[in-house]
């Protein structure tokens, strides 16, 4: 039997049985958890021979529609990371009728369905939920506040702001990294400050998504908040800053970027250097070979040297 | 004097660096490349460390695996201590360097073996053979096995209903094998068989924290211990000719024409004395003491009847095999020693074998001889909720198993093995189908290798160490110093130029919460695998590839060296020599951090000395960043010639 032929049947019957559900649905019928399980069964199958059933499985519980969300939360505290994203894939495809299930589902007392209920709301994208995502954020679990910060960030409601900016100083670096994420979505200027002295978070998670979230903010204001950080107790605030100003790549960028390679920090001046190269790729402003003759330090003359070749193979 | 050299060393064991060293000690030329690396990315090594709760805790998780996620660097110091903490010919001192970290995360203080009362100590046998070393041999061994395993094993399971220990003979055991047939299961069937898995293991830790696995293992190694000293006074009085051992079984003591002969000591039932010529073993033994001969051992095991096993062959070319699973320096719910001292041997298993503890202390120790090691599952240094070692100290060896096997750990496990000398060959796979990925490819779960059940139960560690001799490794899908959820499996080869050949989930690999590193420390080794290999870390995992010298060749596909999967960390160090790096997708290899739960995974690529050649992201003399969620990779000289021309 050929690979196409063996799944002939099995899809029939899903068929067979979707067509079945849709039936029951215009009677407002609500499905048995048998019948939900029969097609879950098949939907969270993570086995190569069954992979070809998965979507079809998935969208025949997405068209039950939203009374199913009730079974599907109850499958929150399942312990298989498949069957997880598998009811993330049906609750977003169902999409806001989920909402009334959804959001009552947020006082439920186990952490672990109200994580993932938060991260399902992220992913439903429907602004519905940004006060009550708004009200769990301060939640005993920090998985529940990181995915209640992290869904409000895909919701890119200003709402949020207050509770994105009071989240970066959480004691949890899951939180602060979700909080710093989030900060880059809805595009919070006000945060820009306390944003900057993320980068020398502990948990690099935070300090890199804080590196990547300034560079999506006002560039003026972040410019002349690194300026000032460049002098930071924590170098790991200016190293990162330079890389934040190489991607910004104005002027006004650059001219921070070659004062920091004068410094007498071997590790700044890399930093800064590599920067300029990352901010000029193809040295318009001619300071590839100036700054590497100025350069001593072996090591950083190689980082230098590498990076003008990656720019070049990039070209 | 001995109990006084025992102590020492153990002492100097005990003074090797822990496990949280490397990461304190920038001296060292890896953490030199690490700190360099991370400065480049604007990271710290410090950042390479994983939270114990990304989920809830489970009450099995072994201290040392929980250190090492804290912090994953450490895992370089903790391979070096075991490799180092191998004394030739003491193996109970290794064995009890591993006791000390098989102690859970909660336990505050260890059990111990039973202490035999004076009157137990001083009970007296009657002689049958009247020399006094074979008697304090067999008199010794008697204490053992008669009264002090048997007590700890009632000190370690005691607890326990008759059906949670018929569940620890059935259930339990169904979550260490796989069957052939499952692959024909249906979608359902599959479902079903995962979820009654599941159940078991629930099941299982409901009660498991009554199992108080240390005084089995802790009397194992004490038998262990006895048993290795008085076969090496006899063997030592034998060699020097002082006493011969045809001598030795002819001098008997009186004996009346109608005594009970099970009553002496060495002809109790289940005992036997053999002597050097050809003999032939059938059944299933606590005690055989053979003098010599190319012996045959058809050997067989009752989980339902636990009892201890010591099996001391002095040498000759000897076939020993399996009648049933827990065979052969096995330890089932009790432990069991087999120590062969010389010969080209060949030790043929079916399951839970071959230096195997379940729940139990299994050691099997070959000193000398060109050995066969075969077998199915679990077995060539394989435990679970105890401690399985298989020594071989000298030959050319072959090692084949299907799965589970050549140091393999399950939960509260460790599993060793250990092999000094020899160019040896290690195979893993080709019976059981990873039907949830491949088509065409096995598991092995081998070589250096722990598995947890997820997310209920931790794994333990798993660890390969070959100190010397040209080597060729070969496994499938998850093995070569790699695991799965809440474990280690590590790999510490010394000498040789070596080969390494696997698939997927290898060399220096983790995934799911647990940590692999895979230690080479010299000669012209050559790494192939496909994928997920190679130092990387998948799902807040830590997979570490160090290769200290040698000009070496490595080749894979994609999500190998160096790379870091859903907020792992994966890292391939090499310290010198002209390296070949080849690699067909470079776009999540050689120093990739993959995006996941909204930020990103660590890949760190470093090669410090040498010329070297790459097909992917690196150059020689080079820093570079890789468009990912962070990864990069340096390639310099850490030591470049001086004016002279002299490095360092």
């Amino acid at each position: 039997m050929t690979s196409r032929f063996k799944y002939v049947i099995p899809i029939w019957i899903l068929v067979s049985l979707f067509a079945g559900m849709t039936c029951l649905s215009a009677n407002a019928q609500t499905y048995t958890i048998s019948e939900i399980d029969s097609v879950f069964v098949i939907a969270s199958s993570g086995e190569v021979r069954y992979r070809d059933m998965v979507q079809p499985a998935i969208d025949s519980l997405a068209a039950m529609g939203s009374d199913i969300v009730p079974q599907l939360i109850d499958k929150f505290t399942t312990k298989s990371a498949r069957e997880r994203l598998t009811i993330i894939q049906i609750l977003k495809k169902i999409g806001s009728p989920s909402l009334q299930y959804l959001i009552p589902a947020l006082s439920r007392p186990e952490p672990l369905v109200v994580q993932r209920v938060c991260w399902a709301l992220g992913d439903v994208r429907d602004t519905a939920a940004v006060n009550p995502l708004i009200n769990i954020s301060s939640h005993a679990s920090w998985q529940v506040r990181e995915k209640a910060v992290d869904a409000l960030g895909k919701l890119k409601d200003n709402r949020a702001d207050g509770t994105a900016i009071s989240s970066l100083t959480d004691s949890v670096g899951q939180v602060r990294k979700a909080a710093a994420v989030a900060i880059g979505r809805l595009g919070t200027n006000d945060a820009i400050r306390e944003l900057t002295s993320v980068l020398g978070d502990e948990f690099y998670g935070a300090r890199m998504s804080a590196m990547e979230s300034l560079v999506k903010l006002d560039s003026s204001e972040v410019i002349w908040v690194l300026s000032d950080s460049m002098i930071s107790a924590n170098e790991l605030v200016g190293h990162l800053a330079c890389r934040v100003l190489g991607q910004i790549a104005t002027d006004e960028a650059r001219d921070i970027l070659l004062l920091q390679v004068e410094t007498g920090s071997v590790r700044r001046r890399a930093h800064a250097a590599v920067a300029i190269v990352a901010s000029d790729p193809e040295d318009q402003c001619g300071f590839h070979q100036q700054i590497l003759e100025y350069e001593r330090d072996r090591l950083v003359r190689i980082q230098i040297e590498s990076a003008i070749k990656s720019a070049d193979s990039e070209r | 004097m001995y109990k006084f050299l025992l102590l020492s060393l153990i002492i100097s064991v005990s003074l090797l660096p822990g496990p949280t060293d490397a990461q304190d000690k920038p001296e060292s030329r890896e953490m030199t490349g690490i700190g360099l690396l991370t400065d480049y990315l604007c990271l710290k090594p410090t950042d390479l460390s994983f939270r114990p709760d990304y989920t809830d805790q489970d009450s099995f998780r072994l201290a040392i695996v929980s250190r090492l996620m804290e912090r994953p660097l450490g895992m370089i110091d903790y391979s070096a201590s075991i490799k180092n903490a191998y004394v030739k010919r003491q193996p109970e001192i290794l064995a009890s360097f591993l006791f000390e970290d098989m102690a859970r995360t909660s336990q505050t203080a260890r059990g111990a073996a039973y202490h035999p009362s004076a009157s137990e100590m001083q009970r007296t046998y009657n002689l049958y053979y009247t020399d006094p070393s074979l008697g304090q041999l067999l008199s010794k061994a008697a204490v053992h096995i008669d009264i002090i395993l048997p007590k700890s094993t009632r000190a370690a399971l005691g607890a326990l209903s008759k059906k949670q220990q018929k569940f620890l003979q059935n259930q339990f055991k169904e979550l260490l094998i796989i069957h052939e047939e499952e692959e024909f299961l249906s979608i359902e069937a599959i479902d079903s068989l995962d979820k009654a898995e599941l159940e078991y293991a629930e099941q299982f830790a409901e009660f498991g924290l009554d199992i108080k696995k240390d005084p089995i293992i802790a009397a194992g190694i004490d038998m262990a211990r006895e048993m290795l000293l008085e076969a090496g006074n006899l063997r030592q009085m034998i060699q020097s000719g002082s006493i011969n051992p045809s001598e030795v079984l002819s001098k008997k003591g009186f004996v009346p024409d109608n005594a009970d002969l099970s009553s002496f000591l060495g002809k109790q039932p289940g005992w036997v004395i053999g002597g050097t010529s050809n003999d032939y073993y059938h059944g299933d033994y606590k005690f055989i003491l053979d003098f010599g001969g190319d012996d045959v051992y058809d050997l067989s095991y009752d989980p339902s009847n636990p009892h201890p096993v010591v099996i001391i062959d002095f040498g000759g070319n000897d076939v020993y095999r399996a009648q049933s699973d827990f065979t052969i320096g096995s330890g089932c719910f009790s432990a069991g020693l087999l120590l062969d001292f010389g010969g080209d041997d060949i030790y043929s298993g079916m399951s839970f074998g071959l230096g195997a503890g379940y729940f139990g202390f299994g050691l099997l120790y070959d000193a000398k001889g060109d050995d066969q090691y075969r077998g199915d599952s679990f077995l060539q240094g394989a435990g679970a909720f105890g401690l399985g070692i298989l020594i071989d100290e000298s030959g050319r060896d072959s090692y084949r198993a299907a799965l589970n096997a050549q140091g393999f750990a399950f939960t509260e496990g460790y599993g060793l093995l250990y092999d000094s000398e020899g160019n040896d060959d290690y195979y893993a796979g080709g019976k059981y189908k990873d039907i949830l990925r491949y088509t065409d490819h096995f598991y092995s779960f081998a070589q250096g290798f722990s598995i947890g059940l997820r997310p209920v139960l931790s794994g333990g560690v798993g660890a390969l160490i070959d100190r010397s001799g040209n080597d060729n490794y070969k496994t499938d899908i998850f093995g070569q110093a790699s695991s799965y959820w809440w474990s280690l499996g590590m790999i510490y080869d010394g000498e040789g130029n070596d080969s390494y050949h696997s698939f997927q989930y290898a060399q220096g690999s983790g995934a799911h919460m647990t940590n692999g590193i895979l230690i080479d420390d010299a000669g012209n080794d050559s790494y192939f695998s496909k994928g997920v290999s190679q130092g990387c870390g998948h799902d807040y995992s830590c997979g570490i590839l160090l290769d200290r010298g040698g000009d070496d060749t490595y080749t894979a596909y994609d999500l190998s060296q160096a790379a870091g999967s859903a907020n792992g960390f994966g890292l391939l160090i090499d310290n010198f020599g002209d390296d070949r790096y080849f690699i067909k997708n470079p776009k999540n290899s050689q120093g990739y951090g993959n995006p996941r739960r909204e930020y990103g995974s660590i890949g760190l690529f470093i090669d410090l000395g040498g010329s070297d050649q790459y097909a992917g992201n690196g150059r020689d003399n080079f820093y570079w960043r890789t468009k990912s969620k962070w990864g990069g990779g340096i390639d310099i000289e850490l030591d470049p010639p001086d004016s002279t021309g002299e490095t360092k």
